[in-house]
Parts: C-alpha cells; structure tokens; sequence
C-alpha cells in the first residue's frame, strides 16, 4: 500500500522524559517505534503497564510531540498537518473524557458543535449515537449519574461525534465487568464493519486476541513482534498469546497490567 | 467506498468565536445548576463591608489624600477595594476547576479536537469575567443602600477593568493548575501569591498610609494599579492613574492568555 492508504504509518516514534529526581537520566518511554496500521481494521498495541502504550497514543493523537520520528495518520503528517489529523481522528482516552456534569445529550451536542455541526446538525447527531450506543433513555440525566457501562458507552459515542477515519482507544475495557465488556467488544466490531479504523491499546491478552486483526506487542518502549494473533503463535508454536509474551519477554502479562518474572513467585517456600 | 483518510469529511472545526462561545456557556451552565456559588460568593464582600468598613470612619483625616475617602463616606472609598478583593477572590479558583477537568479527561478530548486551544482556555476566562460581575453588581446594589455614592460613567469603568483583572487572575490560575496538576501543589502557588498580591494593593487601606518602602513594594504589584485606578474611577476621575491601571490590566491579562494557550497546547494529565 502505498502511504495514503495507510490508516496510520509511523516510523521511529520516539519519546523521551526527564529522570525524576536528583540527577536521573532520562526515561526513553517510547523508543523508535514502527507501525503500520491497515485501514478499516482492530490494530491492537498490546503490552503490560509502562511500555509506553499511552505516550504512543498521545504522541500519534497529536498530544505530545515527537522527539523524533514521522508519522501520517489519516493521511495527514503529524508534525506539519496536525490540525488536519484532529479533524480526521478520535480519541477515547483512559480517563475516559466525558463532561460528567453535563448530561448524556448535552455532551454529544457540544462535541458535534465543537466539530463544526450547526445546532441542528449536531441536535441530530446526538439522537442517532445515542441509538447506536444504546444511551437513548440517559440522554437527560446528568453523566455522574451513569453505571461504568453506560458511561464508557457515551465515551465512546463522544469519540465518534466527528465520524473519524480512526478512533483510538486507550485501554477501553479496564474496570468492566463481563457483560460490558463483551458489549463493547461488540461495538468496536460494528465500528469495523462502518468502515472506521480502530486502534485500541490493551494489557488484557484475551482482548487482544478476540479483538484484533494486528497486533503490535510493545514492552519497555520497543515493538518486539507484530502480526496478526494467529500469525503471532504459529511463527513461536505457541496455543496462546500468554506463550507468546512469556517466550519473547520471559515473563507474564497478568491481569493488572504487570508483567511478571515467573520465577520470582512460588519460589518463595 | 470510504477512504482510510476519512469517512466522511466534516467541516474544519468550531472557529475561534464560536468555540469559545460554546465553551463559556458550558462553564456558565454549570454554575447556573449550582447557584450555593453566588450565595457564598458574596459572603465575602458582604461581610467586609458590614463588619470591617465602618472601623474606616475612625481613621478620618489620615484617608483624605485617597479619592472616594476625601468627599463621602468611607464607603465611597472602601468599595471599590473590595471590587478589587472581589476580582482576585473570583479569578483564583480557575486552577481548582481545571485540574478537574485534566482529571476527568476532558481536556484531553477537547485538545485533540480541531478547536483552538485558546478557545479552551478562554472558556474558563470568560466565564470568570461573568462570574464576577454579576455578582458584583449585587454588591454594589447592597452599597448603595448603605449609602455607596459612585460615579455612574466611572463604575461601569471600573467594572470593565476589574473584569478584566479577574480574567487576568483566572488565566493565570488555570495555568498554574495545568502546570501543577495535582490540588496540593497549585494551592501552594495560589493561596502563596494571594496574601502578597492583595495585601501589598491597598485594598483595605489604601498604601499612603504606610511608611515608604512599603509604598515602594507596592508599585511591583500589578494589582495596586488596578485598586488606584478603581478608587479614582469610582470618584469620577478619568485621570493618568486610570489610565494606567487600564494599561497594566490589559498587559497582564494579554501576558497571561499568551502563556496559557502555551500551556493548554502541551498540558497532559
């Protein structure tokens, strides 16, 4: 594919932040990474806590800039059209965004007027996500009010007010329950099926697996391996993506988001 | 079929005037829905101008030099040093609100949408502008009961310049709490900056008072300016000290909004 049909095409992302304290050498969160994300596809950036998932995600979603590196996305460079890119893109970050004081409908209609709708238009706007996200009941209560479903639900309605080419969602499952969980695994799918390019980050290694079409995994700051989850196992003979984290890590993506040493647990008698 | 640039090209985003529009009116929203602020935000004033202007009275001659004090009441001159305590006292809570809104994930929606990044500071800044006076004009309405006897031209004036103060302080606080993130460290900057600022102003008496140095001390502070200009105005005199305090205002305020935009367009939780 050539660039322009890259959903997202970056090369050598890199970030870098000051040492905390006294003399700290700076901690590289983000260290010359690629991806390539194919459009109208689940790219999942799957890794424990710390290797630099959000600051990726913020850097790809023009809140931080780039140490070095390039990246398109939505067709539009990072660095010298990033206004363009925010008119393309969406972002359902991991505390979430939601006005909490503001009901489910107001929210909806100012993010549409925000992008541009005429008070109709994003009148209008607002009644249909609220049908597709199943929010149509909550439109007068005050968003405080909602269950964690519901309101992750709106979360992601406000991501896609602007029908963005992309939508990026930064670990979009973490605190659900089950039940919602499946939901919204089901709500990502039909936004593939609309034709959006979703990209979420994820420690959760079913998530990645059920989800994704591609996965990047990334640990300390690098993309250690990529590739469809299948491919992922067959190329490592592993039955699971746990295999496959654990071969190229040593060590286990737990369901906290930590990545640990196998051997530093039950050794302790 | 739909492109992997976008699915549908929406407009280029809210312009200036309208984001800032839409983003006022949902910080104005809030407090309409909240009005305790208005009932605690004249305690304050009120209570100063109850239980502390009539001490005034006893100082007699040694207020004469001070416009407002030489011709009525100590009404006349207390008043608009209040205004200027009120201003401040408006302003400063900006921090507080924005740190909420970094939590909860709004900023950052807001920062990856095409709107300005001015447009989203101006909206807590303006809506501190109204949120001073409007309650102001209650407390000026008290004074005049109790006798406050003002230039009707010069008020309106000083209303301008206070507001203009208080969207100075505003901004500046909102940046602060930008910067600071966390409530502990930004009340640290503030409630440090707030007893100097309003103390070294000659608010509640005015400088001429004091020995020298003290008066010397007060000429680095910004808002000292702005409290000679009010009490000039307030007298009916559009004389050189304020028109100074309109240039030192708008100086500030336009220092402040340069620094802030800064701020909102690096600011990450």
């Amino acid at each position: 594919m050539s660039s322009q049909d890259w959903a997202i095409e970056a090369r050598g992302l890199t970030k870098t932040f000051p040492g905390r304290g006294k003399g700290a050498s700076p901690i590289v969160a983000v260290d010359h990474i690629d991806l390539s994300v194919a459009p109208r596809t689940v790219f999942g950036l799957l890794g424990p806590n710390g290797a630099g998932k959000t600051t990726t995600f913020r850097m790809l979603t023009t809140l931080l800039p780039l140490d070095s590196g390039q990246a398109t996305v939505a067709g539009f460079d990072l660095k010298t059209q990033a206004a363009r890119v925010r008119e393309r893109i969406g972002l359902v970050g991991q505390l979430g965004g939601a006005d909490l004081d503001a009901t489910g409908h107001e929210n909806l209609v100012l993010a549409g007027r925000l992008y541009g709708l005429t008070a109709t238009q994003a009148q209008r706007r607002a009644d249909e996500l609220q049908e597709v996200f199943d929010l149509t009941g909550l439109g007068n209560r005050i968003a405080r009010t909602f269950s964690g479903g519901q309101r992750r639900r709106l979360e992601i309605a406000l991501g896609m007010v602007q029908q963005p080419a992309v939508l990026f969602l930064d670990e979009p499952t973490t605190g659900l329950d089950p039940q919602n969980r499946a939901n919204l695994w089901d709500q990502l799918r039909a936004l593939r099926q609309r034709g959006v390019t979703v990209v979420l980050t994820t420690h959760y290694l079913d998530e990645a697996d059920a989800l994704a079409d591609e996965l990047a995994i990334m640990d300390q700051g690098r993309v250690i391996a990529h590739g469809s989850p299948s491919e992922l196992k067959a190329d490592r003979g592993a039955a699971s993506l746990d295999e496959v984290f654990l071969t190229l890590t040593g060590r286990e993506l737990r369901d906290g988001g930590n990545a640990v040493d196998p051997q530093d647990e039950g050794g302790v008698a | 079929m739909s492109s992997a640039t976008s699915i549908n090209a929406l407009t280029r985003g809210a312009g200036l005037v309208t984001a800032t529009r839409l983003l006022v009116a949902r910080q104005l929203r809030y407090m309409l829905r909240q009005p305790v602020w208005l009932a605690s935000g004249l305690m304050t004033p009120l209570l100063y101008l109850a239980l502390f202007s009539p001490l005034l009275s006893g100082l007699g001659g040694a207020l004469a030099g001070t416009p407002g004090y030489a011709g009525g009441s100590v009404i006349d001159g207390f008043m608009p040093g209040l205004l200027v305590l009120f201003a401040f006292g408006t302003g400063m809570g900006a921090g507080w609100t924005v740190i909420g809104e970094l939590n909860s994930g709004v900023i950052e929606r807001f920062r990856v949408s095409p709107v300005s990044r001015l447009a989203i500071l101006l909206g807590t800044t303006v809506k501190d502008a109204v949120m001073f006076i409007v309650p102001a004009i209650i407390v000026v309405a008290v004074a005049a009961v109790f006798g406050f006897d003002v230039h009707p031209a010069g008020l309106l004036l000083t209303f301008v310049l206070l507001a203009g103060l208080a969207a100075a302080i505003s901004t500046f606080s909102a940046a602060v709490g930008l910067k600071m993130k966390v409530i502990g460290s930004l009340a640290a900057v503030i409630t440090g900056l707030q007893l100097p600022l309003t103390l070294l102003s000659g608010v509640l008496l005015p400088m001429s008072l004091g020995p020298k140095w003290l008066s010397v001390l007060a000429h680095i502070n910004p808002m000292y300016y702005a409290t000679d200009a009010a009490r000039h105005l307030c007298a009916g005199q559009l004389d050189v000290t304020a028109w100074l305090g309109f240039g030192v205002v708008a100086a500030v305020l336009a220092l402040a909004l340069w620094w802030g935009t800064r701020v909102y367009s690096r600011a990450v939780a």
